[in-house]
């Protein structure tokens, strides 16, 4: 066999390859185990000490192209804060999307909760544009930043707002972020006013994220699509009532857990692309400049 | 049956996306047309939600109703200083536009410098200063954390030569960063999977099955 061919492979192939490998979990879920870890039990330990009538802040500060890293992060969180009553306000700061992505969210978790009253327990703020700007005029008025709510009304009529004027009566921030935001939330708004902050992160960003964990300047660490499904595992390893949502296959089909099958074999393809190109390399001699 | 509405929206998404996948195969006309439907809508939807929901709940409403009242009429400063940003394209008073960009950077200076500083020198320093004679596993990643924070910093210290006792130090900086660099990686390919998966999924389950009844 010629060995250069098989160095030289035309990488077409290897992105066919990755999409057979990718196709399979999509098509016949295989249900690999997730095992929780401590930067993902932060919050959920976070929101179980919290008590009904509590309120965090849910900021959604992503857009389309973190979907599918995000939005089970998100249905997750959401579930668990209104099955534990905590009051919920949802906002956004990241201007492609973000807001779209909160509204589908909250549309679609609040349906599944009967007793739930907008207004009361939970609001949807919007988006407001100014970034730090608007994170740092939070500390002094909610109600000042967001006038009103995504929709246009007007919020001083809604009780949720009486109840909830600035950072003080927040119990923590949870930030579902892209790029940079989520750190923004950590070195201004809990360096400057001392609330935790949580943030649900995109893969690439998680290894900057775990530097603010160990600082103590984050409660809680969920990176990308992992981290997604380590919070669903605990939800299903607590509650009755989640593992009824999880077993649902059309819940599935949008469920980290779903994805990690995914993650794990194209895993194992990239491995074993970068083990046979590097055999090749060295059988090959180290040809000279490539 | 999905509503018409609705299925020819999985319709143009569907197609969409199978044109900015055909770039894996080529460059071609149908990635190029995507990719600049996708600039352009980003753009529109950018002016659209910036207009939406902040000039209109923070600017255009509380002038209009109450413009004597909770001095509404100082949210005239912010709205001037942002319209002189657009005299810029206005040669003769170009000038003015300075003024409003001179504003905004000093106020973003001053965010950030407190932000840098307050939130991420001080705290990161803070955690780097950290016991190692305790004994035990967590002496030894606290000696680790403690040599590769050093050993980074004195390869990023130009102003000596890399030689001697520095070049060893930085040679062990190189290896930190290494590590750091393939952890970064490997995130990396977890984050582009996770998006190709949900290509995948959209286009099997919302839109593949659907077709099928299934």
């Amino acid at each position: 066999m010629n060995l250069k061919k098989l160095l030289y492979i035309d990488r077409r192939i290897i992105y066919l390859v990755v999409a057979i490998g990718a196709l399979i979990p999509i098509i016949r879920p295989i249900g690999l185990p997730v095992e929780p870890t401590d930067p993902v039990i932060g919050l959920f330990d976070k929101l179980e000490s919290l008590s009904p009538g509590d309120a965090v802040i849910i900021s959604y500060d992503y857009g389309p192209s973190s979907e599918p890293e995000l939005n089970p992060m998100s249905s997750a969180i959401l579930r668990h804060c209104f099955h534990r009553e905590i009051k919920v306000l949802i906002m956004a700061v990241f201007p492609l999307g973000g807001v779209n992505m909160a509204i589908r969210e909250v549309e679609r978790i609040t349906s599944e909760f009967e007793d739930l009253e907008y207004g009361v327990d939970y609001v949807n703020l919007g988006y407001k544009d100014g970034g730090q700007a608007a994170m740092k005029a939070l500390a002094v008025s909610i109600r000042d930043v967001f006038p009103a709510d995504v929709d246009g009304n007007d919020i001083s009529a809604m009780p949720i707002i009486n109840e909830i004027r600035n950072y003080d009566d927040v119990e923590v921030v949870i930030s579902l972020a892209t790029g940079i935001i989520g750190e923004w939330w950590a070195d201004l708004v809990n360096a400057q006013f001392s609330v935790p902050v949580a943030v649900g992160c995109t893969a690439v960003s998680a290894p900057k994220y775990y530097a603010f964990l160990r600082s103590g300047q984050m409660i809680a660490v969920l990176g990308g699509l992992k981290g997604a499904s380590e919070y669903e595992e605990l939800l299903r390893r607590n509650f009755v009532w989640a593992r009824k949502v999880y077993s649902d296959p059309a819940e599935m089909k949008l469920a980290a857990t779903t994805g990690m099958d995914v993650q794990a074999i194209v895993h194992v393809i990239i491995i074993v692309f970068i083990i046979f190109g590097n055999i090749m390399y060295f059988a090959t001699g180290k040809e000279k400049g490539r | 049956m999905q509503p018409l509405g609705l299925s020819i929206g999985v319709w143009v998404n569907a197609l969409l996306t199978l044109c900015i996948l055909s770039f894996l195969y080529k460059d071609n006309p149908f990635f190029r047309f995507a990719e600049s439907l996708f600039a352009g809508m980003s753009l529109g939807y950018y002016i659209g939600i910036v207009t939406v929901q902040t000039l209109q709940p923070n600017l255009i409403r509380p002038l209009g109703e109450t413009f004597f009242g909770n001095h509404n009429y100082l949210l005239l400063i912010p709205m001037a200083l942002g319209i002189m940003l657009y005299f810029r394209y206005i040669p003769r008073i170009s000038w003015l536009s300075r003024i409003a960009l001179a504003v905004y950077i000093g106020y973003y200076v001053g965010v950030l410098m407190m932000q840098k500083i307050h939130g991420q020198v001080i705290p990161q320093t803070r955690d780097t200063i950290m016991p190692v004679t305790t004994g035990g596993i967590d002496a030894l990643w606290n000696l680790v954390v403690i040599i590769g924070v050093f050993s980074v910093l004195v390869y990023f210290y130009f102003s000596v030569e890399h030689k001697g006792v520095v070049g060893k130090v930085s040679r062990v900086g190189i290896w930190f960063l290494m590590i750091s660099f393939g952890a970064s990686f490997g995130y990396t390919i977890m984050a582009r999977i996770s998006l190709l998966m949900g290509r995948f999924s959209f286009l099997v389950n919302n839109w593949i099955r659907p077709m099928f009844g299934s």
